[in-house]
């Protein structure tokens, strides 16, 4: 039988694993720091609740990535203001990048948040989790080669924006 | 077949870390193809860099909070004690809402909350889902917004001089604060209501109106904006 004490380790050990990646998941398909916060926590709280379910720990990031998508769909979808500016509500980071990666950075940022969802799931999954095709094809319930196909399009899409805002490959030409 | 270029652009535009053999190959097959892999490279670099946004520096601390918290376990002894309980405390609000009938918002303010309003405070708990309160919410056409919803800790049905509400228990920085929402029932804005050191402000909303009860001590005047903004009354579809 698990201890509480047990239960709480393999809980704390989840929560380091995976809490920051699933904040920036958050953000990204929320575009709200204070909705994304919330979304984490309640995953969490839905995962401590369910832990005894979790028997694969392997699974566990597949499984906590599922109820924070479901708990997105089912409370926050519906409220997610229209993002307009994403300098209000991202954190400013504190590295050091030059200011043309920076500008790029933003810009790049601005495009992954106007990204149909169809394509920016997928991408999210892929870069943030590490998730191969296949474990977003289960993950998203479409198939395989629809995956490949949002992906390269979620990437060609913001390649275009970049050119668009008038950032090519080279952005030193820029300054 | 070997890869054409076009293929390859593709694959490792939509998998950039792709080290299946083929596509390695297919890289080390011309400059034309390693160009593209290394361009392909640098913008995954790029992307992974606007992707990374730091969280809260608390974020971690409280969802570990959230291990503190006792598991709910089920334990079918207790539940057939709880069920016939609930047939006596059901029993026992059905008399005491047929033995009322309320001359006034005022008097049902107050006597509502003699009755349970203590009781039910105590019976607050730290978590209650958003699932559990929109239920109860939606059969009486209204729905909280994140900003009320996450400060209830409580939600039941209760009885209004009009027909049925809900009566909730929200936290404030000031401790618990009762809310009955009347949907049915007009109240003069703004009027307070006091009575057995506790006072209540009556609210006006969209559809219906609210009191807002706490102790003497507390500033419940501080819940109308959130009350106003959050609570959205008289849907038909929520």
């Amino acid at each position: 039988m698990t201890t509480d004490t047990e239960r709480t380790r393999r809980f704390n050990e989840l929560a380091e694993a995976y809490s920051a990646d699933l904040y920036r998941y958050a953000m990204w398909i929320s575009g709200n720091d204070a909705l994304a916060k919330d979304l984490v926590q309640e995953t969490f709280l839905r995962a401590w609740r369910a832990l005894d379910s979790l028997k694969d720990v392997a699974a566990a990031k597949s499984w906590l990535i599922t109820i924070l998508r479901r708990e997105f769909a089912r409370t926050f979808e519906r409220k997610v203001p229209p993002f307009t500016d994403f300098e209000k509500v991202v954190i400013v980071d504190n590295d050091e990048l030059e200011p043309d990666e920076s500008t790029e950075r933003d810009l790049l940022r601005q495009g992954i948040l106007k990204l149909d969802p169809k394509y920016r799931d997928p991408l999210l999954l892929q870069a943030i989790f590490g998730h191969s095709c296949a474990e977003i094809s289960e993950q998203l319930g479409i198939t395989k080669s629809a995956v490949m196909t949002q992906l390269f399009r979620a990437r060609e899409k913001l390649k275009v924006q970049l050119q668009k805002d008038g950032v090519t490959g080279n952005v030193h030409e820029l300054f | 077949m070997s890869m054409n270029f076009s293929e390859f652009k593709k694959l490792i535009g939509a998998d950039p870390g792709n080290t299946d053999p083929e596509t390695l190959r297919a890289r080390k097959s011309s400059p034309e193809f390693e160009e593209a892999a290394i361009e392909a490279e640098v913008f995954e670099e790029k992307l992974n860099r606007a992707l990374h946004i730091q969280p809260p520096a608390d974020l971690l601390d409280q969802i570990k909070g959230i291990s503190q918290q006792p598991v709910r376990k089920r334990n079918w002894v207790p539940l057939a004690l709880a069920a016939s309980l609930l047939v006596f405390v059901g029993a026992a609000g059905l008399v005491w809402k047929q033995s009322n009938t309320w001359d006034s918002v005022e008097s049902y303010v107050a006597d509502h909350y003699s009755h349970d309003g203590n009781k039910t405070a105590a019976k607050a708990i730290d978590y209650l889902s958003d699932q559990e309160i929109s239920k109860i919410l939606a059969k009486l056409d209204a729905k909280a917004d994140q900003e009320l919803a996450g400060r209830i800790k409580l939600i039941k049905f209760c009885p209004t001089p009009d027909g049925r509400g809900a009566h909730m228990v929200v936290s404030t920085d000031q401790g618990p604060v009762t809310i009955f929402y009347m949907p049915k029932t007009q109240v003069t804005d703004g009027e307070m209501v006091e009575f057995d050191q506790m006072h209540a402000l009556l609210v006006s909303l969209e559809h219906g109106s609210a009191a807002i009860i706490g102790e003497q001590s507390q500033n419940v005047e501080n819940l109308v904006t959130i009350l106003r903004n959050s609570l959205k009354t008289g849907l038909v579809d929520v």
